[in-house]
């Protein structure tokens, strides 16, 4: 990620892509030969769920931080898109005549999995939207909300059972509040190997980074800093506001898809997995490296996954053992809102802006924050000279 | 200043027909008549202010030429044809810009940005780089400025800021709301030369102000606004030497 930045800035076409080939390349390396160097499959997995975090983080960057919308229901997105990749992975490693997830039989599963998640979410996205054109601020986070919580609970309070309309009859199979695990419950094949995380993660950050500092990006921010002047200028701001959510929500799936078939993962999808706490954790991901820079929320997704690591780590050590056999009700994990919650109200303390604001890491121009990108300092400089 | 469009077709106008009409234009915020029917007529070429107290309603018919709000009656044309149907994207296309009040300028965009943002519409490389050279030229401090952040500028300076991002869709009609507000009065003296400066250019420029004094020497004719209705209207010197305009807005 940080390889491609900064060629990026380089200027050249040709190193660009040489550093978009060795980024991929690397991928592939770490797909084939990850296991024999990193032994832990926990580490792995660890490494991994940076990188679709990272995702959760840039999508969810697009409204919160770009569109400057508030969506407090990012999970649901990322729910929808685990949900439809693990059970589109199973049926298709079924088809294929099942046996292990081999890497050549990923570039069949995962992009079909993939897209199809990203096409769900992003129709939701589209729906969940709409109503931003006519709600701002808290009424439109408790949308976001509404629909994350529609979407657990209706998974979760899915009865088992053949009985009922199709519907219900096709929800049941989801397995309800034990989470779904693939065709009769052999755990869903995690076809998504080193190769497709971080390299979806380096392609899709690059992605985000380009609408960041594409026209489109600059009238998304400019519709949040002052509507009736976007509007002046001639940005539509119907189109683009519900073009960011589906945007955000397209990533969301992606990354949600990537996580319920990732290897070395859990081979189940749980509703739990997509709860509003999971929600807030996007939203400190994107605050903590600063809202509307896409390295900052990169720096957030990678921060807070290997800090939720860290307290289990913590919470396994015997020390902490030895006082939960004293106070029962010990829960780290639970300790884990609180400490985000003082870090969060710290940071709004000392750097309302988040550690980058809106400002990127590899960015060659010093001027201003959320500057025009690669293409501004050339278009400045004619200006300057004229 | 370059000002003819790349693209836009120009418009077939009579000889002494409007460039813009408002006829019994009326509008409400829920129960409240903010234009009780206003009637005004911009020629090509004219520098026409609308002067009047806080709330009279100027924002609004400038808001409402561009769209922003709903008619509740009346019309809107612009050089002839009902603007009902047009979205406000579609009249900035069609050459109406507004410098809206209170310098609304993006303060965590910098200077280019904003002023890129203004040719939004028509992504005419060329056409976009002899503008930014114009408003570089008319308002130099903006040249020096570019990589900053609207933010960090002065009142002054977002003023020219927010006048300079509507002259980068080439407008025929300029609409620009209060340009003096708060803003120093020597700043104000160089932002109406720059105004005067874009009309001789051939921009018809439709001016909301306060500072009667000021829109008054700048403009050729005016209109009155009081409580959502035309109170007066005509030449504006004549309006400058009126007694009741002296005594009600001139101080004196």
């Amino acid at each position: 990620m940080a390889r491609g930045q900064a060629g990026k800035s380089g200027g050249l076409r040709w190193s660009r892509l040489a550093v978009g080939a060795g980024v991929l390349g690397v991928a592939l390396l770490c797909d084939l030969y990850l296991a024999d160097f990193v032994h832990d499959s926990s580490i792995r997995q660890l490494f991994m769920l940076a990188a679709c975090n990272v995702l959760v983080a840039s999508s969810l960057n697009v409204i919160n931080g770009m569109a400057g919308q508030f969506s407090i229901g990012h999970a649901g997105f990322v729910g929808l898109g685990g949900y439809t990749s693990a059970v589109i992975a199973s049926n298709l490693h079924e088809m294929l005549g099942g046996g292990e997830p081999t890497f050549a039989r990923s570039f069949i599963v995962v992009p079909v999995c993939l897209l199809a998640s990203a096409t769900l979410a992003g129709i939701f996205g589209f729906l969940v939207g709409l109503p931003s054109l006519r709600l701002r601020g808290d009424y439109l986070a408790i949308v976001t909300l509404g629909f994350a919580e529609i979407f657990r609970l209706v998974i979760a309070t899915a009865q088992a059972g053949e009985d009922g309309s199709p519907i219900a009859r096709a929800l049941s199979r989801l397995g309800g509040q034990n989470g779904y695990m693939g065709i009769d419950n052999q755990g869903i094949p995690l076809y998504a190997g080193p190769f497709w995380v971080f390299g979806l993660a380096f392609v899709l950050g690059v992605v985000a980074w380009r609408i960041k500092f594409s026209g489109w990006g600059r009238a998304l921010r400019a519709l949040r800093e002052d509507e009736i002047a976007a509007a002046a200028v001639g940005v539509d701001p119907t189109r683009y506001k519900v073009t960011s959510f589906v945007i955000a929500a397209v990533g969301a799936g992606v990354a949600g898809g990537l996580m319920a078939i990732m290897r070395d993962g859990t081979p189940i999808v749980n509703p739990d997995n997509y709860n509003f706490q999971a929600s807030f954790d996007a939203i400190t991901m994107v605050i903590l490296g600063g809202s509307g820079s896409v390295t900052g929320a990169a720096i957030g997704g990678v921060f807070i996954t290997f800090s939720i690591k860290a307290i289990e780590q913590v919470q396994a050590t015997s020390a902490v053992q030895a006082l939960r056999r004293e106070f029962e009700s010990l829960d780290l994990n639970a300790l884990r809102m609180i400490v985000y919650a003082l870090v969060l109200v710290l940071l709004m303390v000392v750097r309302p802006e988040g550690l980058l604001g809106e400002r990127e890491l590899f960015q060659k121009r010093r001027g201003g924050r959320g500057g025009s990108g690669p293409d501004a300092p050339r278009a400045g400089a004619k200006a300057e000279a004229a | 200043m370059r000002v003819a469009h790349p693209t836009r077709a120009s418009l077939a106008l009579a000889d002494g027909a409007p460039l813009l009409e408002l006829t019994d234009v009326k509008v409400s915020y829920g129960g409240i008549k903010a234009l009780k029917g206003v009637d005004l007529r911009v020629f090509p070429g004219e520098i026409v202010a609308m002067i009047g107290a806080n709330g009279a309603g100027k924002t609004t018919t400038l808001k409402s030429i561009m769209g922003l709000v709903p008619l509740a009656g009346g019309a809107v044309k612009l050089a002839g044809r009902p603007l009902a149907q047009d979205t406000t994207e579609q009249r900035v296309a069609e050459g109406i810009s507004l410098a809206p009040e209170g310098r609304a300028i993006f303060p965590n965009l910098t200077v280019l940005e904003n002023l890129e943002l203004g040719a939004y519409l028509h992504r005419d490389a060329k056409a976009m780089k002899e503008t930014l050279e114009d408003v570089t030229e008319l308002f130099p401090r903006l040249g020096e400025r570019m990589k900053q952040e609207g933010g960090t500028l002065s009142g002054g300076e977002q003023q020219m800021l927010a006048i300079g991002r509507a002259l980068m869709a080439r407008p025929r009609l300029l609409l620009l709301d209060e340009p003096s507000l708060g803003i120093a009065p020597k700043l104000v003296q160089q932002i109406f030369r720059a105004i005067a400066e874009i009309a001789r250019s051939g921009v018809t420029i439709l001016l909301v102000e306060q500072n009667t004094r000021i829109a008054l020497s700048t403009s050729q004719r005016a209109y009155v606004l009081r409580t959502g209705e035309i109170a007066l209207e005509g030449d504006a010197k004549e309006l400058a030497s009126n007694p009741e305009i002296q005594a009600a807005y001139l101080g004196g």
